[in-house]
């Protein structure tokens, strides 16, 4: 099992940053995401939005990693759940592989809240934890996967300001 | 951005239309009012149900909120 985390810091207000994230996909960073639909979304008492959803992506593993791993299946699953809450200004979501399980597991926490000292500015704390199993050298390949989600997350952040930029002008 | 139903795709986008909408100008502002968009994500959730059922995604049984949970749900070791 191997731990990933990461702070990043937009220079935009909260409220910006939660828009772009709700219609993160599609983006140009984010190629291999190629669906995404929301299977259930409500408001709870506290009047949080729950949305989950289900995304469709396309594993740019390695082909020695896939290899190893015995699969020629990129094509992954993966389950999300996020909570906003825009009275405490706070947007939590974890997601999960929901394919592949019985070899590999990749859970993400990501958490955006409002800089606390300056509401101009978000900051995104995110985790994962990735577990390969039974395979050899699954010590390896579970660095080898931090090293994809380290790179990941870069084109995450960058996504969300390629949303910003370009949905000013249509919606806000 | 596709479904994974090609057939539920024009359903969420008109669905995430009057959602993003919604989100944007009532939600974030405070407005706890629900949104106005129930009916077409009825139409719309219905037609992913079956595709999640056609292409045998398993979506059900995995409870994924926080790290502390169990993926023994396909229990068809190979």
């Amino acid at each position: 099992m191997r731990i990933w985390s990461s702070e990043h810091v937009f220079s935009h207000p909260w409220d910006t940053v939660i828009k772009a994230a709700m219609r993160k996909y599609p983006n140009p960073m984010n190629p291999c995401v190629v669906g995404v639909d929301v299977v259930d979304r409500n408001l709870d008492s506290q009047g949080r939005l729950h949305s989950q959803r289900l995304l469709c992506t396309e594993w740019g593993l390695p082909s020695l990693v896939r290899a190893i791993l015995g699969t020629s299946r990129t094509l992954t699953y993966i389950k999300e759940h996020s909570v906003v809450d825009p009275v405490e200004k706070k947007m939590v979501l974890c997601s999960t592989n929901i394919s592949l399980t019985n070899l590999v597991s990749v859970d993400e926490r990501l958490v955006y809240t409002p800089h606390p000292e300056n509401p101009e500015q978000t900051v995104l704390t995110q985790e994962a934890i990735i577990t390969v199993k039974g395979v050899s050298l699954s010590s390896y390949l579970e660095g080898l996967m931090a090293s994809t989600i380290s790179s990941n997350a870069r084109k995450g952040w960058d996504a969300i300001e390629w949303i910003i930029q370009n949905s000013e002008s249509t919606v806000s | 951005m596709n479904s994974v139903g090609e057939e539920c795709t024009d359903m969420k986008r008109e669905y995430d239309q009057c959602f993003n909408r919604w989100f944007a100008e009532k939600f974030l502002k405070g407005d706890g009012s629900g949104d106005p968009c129930t009916e077409l994500f009825r139409r719309y959730r219905e037609c992913v149900q079956k595709a999640i059922k056609d292409k045998d995604i398993p979506v059900d049984g995995v409870d994924f909120m926080g790290p502390s949970k169990s993926k023994t749900e396909a229990d068809g070791s190979s």
